[in-house]
């Protein structure tokens, strides 16, 4: 679904992601992790084509994304609270994405009803600007917006970081859910190593821009991830 | 102690975002600062000069302390607009070891270093001085010029006790305006009265007592106030909205052009950079009644024309020119999303014509200038929506100002949005309807030149298809540049 080809990133010279090749499958869990400032957000920047690379292109379907926007009906992200609507309700928030997706009302209302459970009664009918939410709630906001209107591929930065222990772990099982039952191609970053390897299939390692694991999730990534980091 | 806190505001000067900017913005707010000062300066040092000989039958400081209390009432206004206190600023030193009067005290000094305190000082100090020159009593002169010290911070301090809702906004302008009204229609003379207690600061300077202690008062109120606020839930803390809650079915209607218009008209009603701009707007309806009172002015029907083209024009020039920058905040979502750039312009667009086409309606009033006036409007009206709007939206997109929604505009703030490429811009928007009036004017007659100005509109409905295809255009050529620019923090 996603190929990386040779991409690489600098800025005044210095360069802060330099990867070879990666390919993404249809349907694959995928986990990006690393310290901070190894160019995870860079990367998923690159794929939503808000950066442009400095060489190499990255390709979407058979699309390159830094060449046309057909990758964009397709696809959904919720990278920081830039993807976020401050005067609006949450509400009116999902509708506004729903409007540019191609989801009516309705449709939205019943696809919230299935959060229920994730939004914990903290977010509709709360009368509250996105502005006002908590960290947390926004965040939940924005990935459940990410997931409006069946996206083939959704990108999700640091989707762990800021939730209560109750939320992560239903974001766990939301996240399983929709790769297993509609072919959606998952990317997260996250900083929580037994969150990445309870969720993704597959998880790369980025190290001061560079690729430097690149695991078929099993019983065992987690020791090695932790032994890794540790170093 | 003291010491730390003034060179943490040092810096916070030094570093911020004016002193970052770039240079031919620091030009041109230097020279802003000058000329403003100036004109205080200035008008302070011939003044007394200019009164005398504008009114030469009465006491040039009669006449001063008679038209004071509008001075005051306006200054209070304009504070209430602009002024706000940086609360935010003390989070940090909260939990420090420093008493928290101290902090209080601090913060309460350093707003008198406003520039709203200044400009006024330099025009009454010249002013003072030349109330020397003249030969009033110099002991009666200081009283005076303290009292009217007073009454400056004064203005200062009531202004944050006041600014928490817009209640007392609208009793300041209402009650303005009432005066004004009454003294013009010689019903009933606010000046008469007030002029007694600012007269009265001169000739008994015991008098001056009264505004200082008021001036205290105000410190004291305030200084207690953010003292017992003085936590993360009180003062400190952001306000929490209610939500405002609106109906906006029926432009579902307007098919694919809704979800942006909707949400335009909420961005505008739910946040106070928009708000502003939406009052400022409103004040440029009265800007035709500095050039249509003018006798000087009904000769140089160029003017007029330029003039006319403001009146209608205000809220398409301040909102047009920050297009996209109102969508700052959240610009990477949009640029993520499958947003067409002919909808999301279309719908600023429309705004902007539907704002001209009710100030056109409020600006009625001006019939009574003639309907020679009014016909001018009218073809002001048309030039903005056809190419006004073009233009604007144009010097818009290539103007990458960050921009915080929900915190009012500080003074000279706006010159942010000031570049050489926004200077270009504005040359055909300000020169555009002169010339397109004068020429006709010149060689035909007058009416020639407003049908010329009225069908210049027509130009935009034309080549609308073309024109937007140019701003998308540029769009998509600078959208890493925007989104690079939009994600900094100022």
């Amino acid at each position: 679904m996603i190929t990386i080809n040779n991409i690489s990133k600098s800025y005044n010279g210095v360069e802060v992601l330099n990867i070879d090749s990666i390919d993404i499958p249809k349907g694959q869990n995928f986990g990006l992790v690393g310290n901070n400032g190894a160019g995870k957000t860079t990367l998923f920047s690159l794929l939503l084509d808000l950066i442009q690379p400095t060489t190499g292109q990255i390709s979407s379907g058979d699309i390159v994304v830094s060449e046309t926007e057909d990758w964009k009906p397709y696809t959904s992200a919720f990278i920081d609270e830039s993807f976020l609507i401050g005067y609006l309700t949450p509400e009116e928030y999902f509708y506004f994405i729903g409007d540019l997706r191609g989801v009516d009302k309705p449709e939205i209302d019943s696809f919230l009803s299935d959060f229920a459970d994730f939004f914990h009664d903290e977010i509709l009918d709360k009368k509250k600007y996105l502005r006002d939410l908590s960290k947390g709630n926004q965040k939940k906001v924005g990935i459940v917006a990410a997931l409006i209107g069946n996206p083939e591929v959704v990108i999700l930065d640091e989707p762990f970081a800021n939730l209560d222990p109750t939320t992560q772990i239903r974001l766990k099982g939301i996240l399983k859910d929709i790769t297993e039952q509609k072919q959606t191609t998952v990317l997260i970053s996250s900083h929580d190593l037994m969150h990445v390897t309870d969720v993704c299939k597959r998880i790369v390692v980025l190290e001061k821009g560079e690729v430097v694991k690149d695991i078929t999730t099993t019983p065992e990534t987690l020791k090695e991830l932790e032994e890794y980091f540790s170093q | 102690m003291y010491r730390t806190f003034i060179s943490l505001k040092w810096k916070e000067f030094r570093r911020s975002s004016y002193f970052e900017a770039a240079l031919a913005i620091k030009i041109l707010m230097i020279l802003g600062i000058i000329y403003f000062g100036g004109i205080a300066i200035f008008f302070g040092a011939i003044g007394y000069k200019l009164l005398q000989k504008l009114i030469p039958e009465v006491d040039p400081l009669l006449t001063v302390n008679q038209f004071l209390i509008y001075w005051i009432l306006f200054d209070l206004g304009l504070r209430y607009f602009i002024q706000q206190m940086p609360v935010m600023n003390i989070k940090p030193l909260m939990i420090i070891p420093i008493k928290r009067q101290k902090v209080v005290k601090f913060l309460l000094l350093k707003t008198s270093t406003s520039f709203f305190n200044i400009l006024p000082l330099l025009f009454f100090i010249p002013f003072s001085i030349a109330l020397l020159v003249e030969g009033y009593h110099p002991l009666y002169v200081l009283g005076w010029f303290a009292g009217i010290v007073s009454l400056i911070f004064m203005n200062n301090y009531v202004v944050y006790l006041i600014n928490k809702t817009n209640l007392y906004f609208a009793i300041i302008v209402g009650g303005a305006i009432i005066m004004l009204a009454l003294q013009n229609y010689a019903i009933f003379d606010i000046t008469e009265y007030a002029y007694i207690f600012f007269h009265g600061m001169y000739t008994k300077p015991v008098w001056v007592f009264i505004p200082l202690s008021l001036c205290v008062l105000a410190y004291y109120a305030n200084y207690k106030y953010y003292l017992n606020h003085f936590y993360i839930d009180g003062a400190v803390s952001k306000k929490e909205e209610k939500v405002r809650a609106l109906d906006l079915k029926f432009i579902d209607h307007l098919g694919k052009v809704a979800p942006f218009l909707k949400n335009d008209i909420k961005m505008i009603v739910r946040n106070a950079r928009p708000k502003q701009v939406l009052l400022m707007s409103f004040l440029f309806l009265f800007y035709g009644l500095i050039f249509y009172t003018q006798e000087v002015y009904r000769d140089m029907p160029a003017f007029l024309a330029f003039a006319s083209m403001f009146v209608t024009g205000g809220f398409l020039l301040s909102f047009g020119q920050l297009v996209p920058s109102w969508d700052s905040e959240y610009y990477k979502l949009m640029m993520s999303q499958n947003i067409p750039y002919r909808e999301y312009l279309t719908s600023k667009l429309a705004l902007m014509v539907f704002a001209t086409v009710v100030s056109t309606v409020l600006s009625l009033p001006y019939l009574y200038f003639g309907w020679d006036i009014y016909k001018m409007i009218l073809a002001g009206a048309s030039f903005n929506i056809g190419l006004n709007s073009f233009i604007t939206l144009y010097g818009g997109a290539l103007n990458r100002v960050p921009m915080e929604l929900n915190v009012k505009a500080k003074a000279f703030q706006n010159t942010n949005g000031f570049n050489l490429t926004q200077m270009l811009i504005s040359i055909p928007k300000i020169a555009g309807p002169m010339i397109i009036f004068y020429i006709p004017y010149k060689l035909i007659s007058f009416d020639a030149g407003i049908i010329i100005l009225a069908l210049s509109g027509i130009i935009g409905l034309i080549f609308y298809n073309p024109f937007l295809n140019l701003i998308e255009r540029i769009y998509q050529n600078q959208k890493y540049k925007t989104i690079a620019a939009f994600a900094e923090k100022k």
